[in-house]
């Protein structure tokens, strides 16, 4: 919360903030403090819903349902962070609940609010590249997330790992540009009860166009390639996470090839967490529809779950080793 | 009842051999693993796995009773910051001799007998030294405070592994990226001990140690017993990459005179005011205050949360502070023309040719002994079963796969 959805409801014209609420009333009272505002701050959401019209929910994975889930039931506009939900069930649930009572659903997926996942969405749409042909989308690194409960760690309240936490953003901008998979093979590297710190994804998608094959793969240990590489008939485009507000393409022309770097002409200024909010605004007002719905989220909750069903263990064979064998026979 | 089937708690489990070793207790059935963990941004290796994770912090010996809850075994490969490896290790025993902890597994190090262990130190039966290595000296002192409750009856083993390699190493990590970037170097022609100790073979002498009889209370090398040298261990990670990288020579004698030629603390730290007077700096680039503010970041991991905020305010302060290089700086730039000094540094300002070794590199490098694993064979009844080559392969696999290569 502190670090981008609070800084944008701040900078918005037509947010007016009423509460911080967190689990530590302290901890709230802090936050209100640094930024010096004038609202409410408490550990109970529900006294709050009579008094909101719209709710930014960054809990916890685990309770973005119920919160999510009450704040509609009153009436309350939700933003939600991904995920919708811990699973497919809730996620549907919480669709349903904004259709019955007329209210704002939006999910979190900042990313699709970034000018360089913008542009790809318009190159691809427009097909300045040709047809798509296959991709290859890498998002790896040494995990720093500083959460105040180890919530993360607990499939319960997590959901899972790596690929519920970064594999949904993947998974909402694969579906948006490129439609449905049809096909997938899904491995990570969850030894049991565990969280995946890995993950690797292969799909295949029956586009309208012809097939599309891509290769996903998403690490909380390992610094990866941290890009999209999109191949398409006449040529490649990728989106470099270290540069979100540019794609780079490589068109083909006969034996000469040309690459330029493409910068959207008029972005609108603000951080994505800032568009997000602003859409969501919007939305409430009915002058806009949220870029990413809860039907949105409904569809990567489902693909997760099914291939967490369906979950093959990474190979590791530097990990396999027989079982000590003791003096007495016995195995340790 | 096997020791598999008891509560363990595994110390240092989001480091290196304390992640391995809770994989190797998963593999082999243990069902009651209990990981303590420092922090959790750490942990996404081990929480891959069927494991319990604690919370703790070797320095804070409440946490180490929640942490030794109901369990019966401890396998100790944490460290705790590095000027608090002798408390954390006496926390750690202390908590667990109150607990009635059924044994103790302390990981101790070959560097009890330095970073270049002199000649005559091939056996456990030789006597220890301090050597002036912070590292090595505080795993020798927290080996002491070990050996004072063994004597009192607490039943504790130490293991002492030289270099342990494998997946997840740094070893090799650090090593691909200095061969990646041009400086890869052989010490001597690379002919130093390097007493290669494959993580998975201090494993095994770990899970032997969790009930081997007549045990309690020795010291125990563990390596891969094979006379393996830092040419060797280098080689074979030049041989992964493609294209292979060069790799210099230097000798001792040359990184002797290097470091002969280093101005000391106090002279460097007078010779850098001046140049920092004309640059952009701040306190932090004298020698002298950046030694003090490390040795201070060293400790702060002992301190309670209120005194570490207290610190870095201090240090953003000092950071802040805005010194007569700033504008004195830009002026002088401007009437000399000289480019503007980013950092100022002990080295004479000519750079070597040859990329020179830190000391601690030169001193590992350059040791003659090999360690005998003949006690540990005889009496923990251990045999290294992953030879020098099959870990290598199994550490390219691994770099591989991680995209290292």
């Amino acid at each position: 919360m502190r670090g981008q959805h609070l800084p944008a409801a701040v900078l918005h014209p037509d947010v007016e903030l009423a509460a911080l609420v967190d689990a530590e009333t302290s901890r709230a009272e802090k936050l209100r403090a640094a930024y010096g505002l004038n609202c409410k701050t408490t550990n109970d959401y529900r006294q709050l819903l009579t008094e909101v019209d719209a709710v930014v929910n960054a809990l916890p994975n685990h309770l973005h349902f119920p919160v999510n889930l009450a704040a509609m039931q009153a009436g309350v506009h939700v933003l939600s962070e991904k995920p919708l939900a811990v699973n497919a069930t809730e996620a549907k649930t919480c669709c349903d609940m904004a259709e019955q009572n007329g209210v704002t659903l939006a999910v979190g997926m900042s990313r699709r609010f970034q000018a360089g996942h913008q542009l790809m969405e318009l190159l691809l749409a427009r097909e300045e590249l040709g047809k798509v042909r296959e991709y290859d989308w890498e998002s790896g690194s040494a995990w720093s997330w500083k959460a105040s409960s180890g919530f993360y760690f607990s499939r319960e309240q997590a959901g899972g790992g790596v690929f519920i936490d970064i594999g949904v953003h993947v998974l909402d901008c694969l579906f948006h540009w490129i439609g449905p998979v049809t096909r997938f093979e899904y491995q990570d590297d969850n030894w049991g009860s565990g969280i995946e710190a890995n993950a690797i994804l292969h799909t295949l998608h029956d586009a309208p166009h012809g097939e599309v094959r891509g290769r996903v793969r998403l690490s909380r240990t390992f610094t990866l390639k941290n890009r999209l590489l999109v191949t398409c008939e006449q040529g490649t485009a990728s989106l470099d996470e270290d540069s979100p507000e540019e794609v780079a393409i490589h068109k083909r022309n006969g034996r000469q090839g040309l690459s330029m770097t493409l910068h959207p002409e008029a972005a609108p200024k603000g951080s994505a967490f800032y568009l997000q909010l602003d859409n969501f605004v919007q939305s409430v007002r009915g002058h806009a529809t949220p870029l990413v719905s809860g039907r949105d989220a409904l569809a990567v909750a489902e693909f997760v779950e099914g291939c967490y069903a369906s979950a093959k263990r990474i190979p590791e064979p530097w990990s396999e080793i027989p079982q000590l064998e003791t003096a007495t026979g016995g195995s340790r | 009842m096997s020791p598999l089937d008891t509560p363990i708690l595994v110390t240092g489990a989001t480091g290196f051999i304390g992640g391995r070793v809770c994989e190797r207790l998963v593999q082999a059935g243990a069902k009651q693993v209990k990981a303590l963990v420092h922090t959790l941004q750490h942990a996404p290796r081990i929480g891959r796995l069927p494991i319990e994770l604690r919370v703790g912090n070797l320095l804070d010996r409440q946490s180490l009773r929640a942490a030794l809850h109901e369990v019966q075994i401890v396998i100790h490969c944490g460290l705790g910051p590095r000027r608090g490896i002798v408390t954390a290790t006496r926390n750690m025993l202390e908590a667990a001799q109150n607990a009635d902890i059924r044994r103790f597994i302390h990981i101790s190090s070959a560097a009890v007998y330095g970073l270049r262990p002199p000649a005559g130190v091939e056996t456990e039966s030789a006597a220890l030294r301090t050597t002036g290595n912070l590292y090595a000296d505080s795993k020798l002192r927290a080996e002491r405070v070990v050996a004072r409750f063994a004597s009192r009856g607490f039943p504790v083993i130490s293991l002492r592994p030289a270099i342990v390699y494998g997946p997840y190493s740094s070893w090799s990590t650090r090593l691909i990226g200095q061969l990646r970037g041009g400086h890869g170097v052989l010490i001597d022609a690379g002919e130093g001990a390097c007493n290669t100790t494959y993580v998975d073979n201090l494993v095994d002498a770990i899970i032997l140690a969790l009930d081997a009889p007549h045990v309690l209370g020795e010291n125990f090398f563990i390596t891969d017993g094979e006379r393996i040298t830092w040419g060797d261990f280098i080689r074979a990670h030049v041989d992964m990459m493609d294209p292979r990288p060069q790799l210099a020579q230097i000798s001792s004698s040359q990184i002797e005179a290097h470091y002969r030629k280093q101005p000391g603390l106090i002279t460097s730290s007078l010779k850098a005011v001046p140049k920092l007077l004309l640059s952009r700096g701040n306190l932090f680039q004298i020698p002298i205050v950046q030694q003090a503010h490390e040795r201070v970041w060293e400790t702060a991991g002992a301190m309670n949360k209120e005194r570490r905020d207290q610190l870095r305010t201090l240090r953003r302060k000092l950071l802040g502070m805005p010194l007569l290089g700033g504008p004195l700086s830009s002026v002088w730039r401007s009437v000399a023309g000289i480019e503007q000094v980013t950092s100022v540094s002990a080295s004479n300002g000519h750079a070597p040719a040859t990329p020179v070794p830190d000391r601690d590199s030169w001193e590992e490098q350059t040791g003659a002994v090999f360690f005998s694993i003949e006690k540990a064979r005889r009496i923990l009844g251990y045999e290294p079963r992953i030879p020098f080559s099959e870990g290598i392969r199994r550490v390219e696999a691994w770099l591989r796969y991680a995209e290292y290569l």
